[in-house]
């Protein structure tokens, strides 16, 4: 087995502690931001840890699951971390949407968080 | 104020327009000079790390004719002063079916000031919307 490269693992263990958050709580989220982390939901911006935790826990729907497809995960030129994700989710009786997303990770004392973070649902069909 | 935008929103959507311009209307041969030295690029989950590398894969994908549409564009700053861009669409090659796509980019300014593409990561759309 070869091993994964740094950024990948670290890369990876995000992305499932993010989506594990996020499916069973999302007021959790916010220890995964920072005060200048930016995330565009959707096309609608929203800048530092408390709007992006208030845009998430207001989101209109009781349960979720997110499932992933696939993750690739690069080293950035300033040592952080770029990953995105492309996979589906399934909120309350909806039927299941694709989604990508897309995260810097950057380290700040000794823990990885999430300064960039871009979700945008599937809309077009493949084929 | 209506109409201004943020510098790097200006920047972000400059380097969209020409990425793509270039990959649809032209041999894709100097699509190299918009990454940096070290840039990574993974495609469909394949990586590749530096400029040639990236340019050789670039120019080597297998159709005649390509065109994507934009359907979106996200853009953000990076704490880094760095710009973070996500792009999604859909893409035609040849006389294939369309097929979206999305696409991230990261750039960075050179010390001679000109922003080059350090990150990109290319994924097809690979799940149907519901009916």
């Amino acid at each position: 087995m070869v091993d994964q490269p740094l950024w990948e693992q670290i890369g990876s263990s995000f992305v499932q502690h993010y989506y594990q958050l996020f499916d069973s709580d999302r007021t959790q989220l916010g220890s995964i931001y920072t005060d200048t982390s930016c995330l565009t939901w959707e096309g609608q911006q929203f800048q530092g840890k408390n709007d992006i935790v208030e845009k998430l826990t207001s989101l209109p729907f009781s349960k979720i699951a997110h499932s992933i497809t696939a993750q690739d995960h690069q080293p950035t030129p300033d040592c952080c971390i770029l990953s995105m994700v492309v996979g589906q989710l399934k909120a309350d009786n909806d039927p299941i949407m694709g989604f990508h997303q897309s995260f810097i990770l950057k380290n700040v004392n000794d823990s990885w968080v999430c300064t960039n973070d871009m979700f945008r649902l599937a809309i077009h069909n493949f084929g | 104020m209506a109409g201004e935008k943020e510098i790097w929103q200006r920047i972000g959507e400059g380097f969209i327009q020409e990425y793509y311009n270039q990959f649809d209307n032209t041999n894709r041969m100097q699509l190299g000079l918009l990454y940096s030295d070290e840039a990574c690029l993974t495609w469909e989950g394949e990586g590749f790390r530096g400029r040639d590398a990236i340019s050789n894969k670039l120019v080597s994908l297998p159709f005649k004719s390509i065109t994507h549409i934009l359907t979106g564009q996200d853009i953000q700053p990076t704490i880094d002063s760095c710009i973070l861009i996500m792009v999604f669409g859909q893409l035609k090659a040849d006389d294939d079916l369309p097929m979206a796509f999305h696409q991230v980019f990261m750039l960075k300014a050179a010390q001679n000031g000109s922003w080059a593409c350090t990150n990109d990561v290319f994924r097809l759309g690979i799940h149907n919307i519901p009916v």
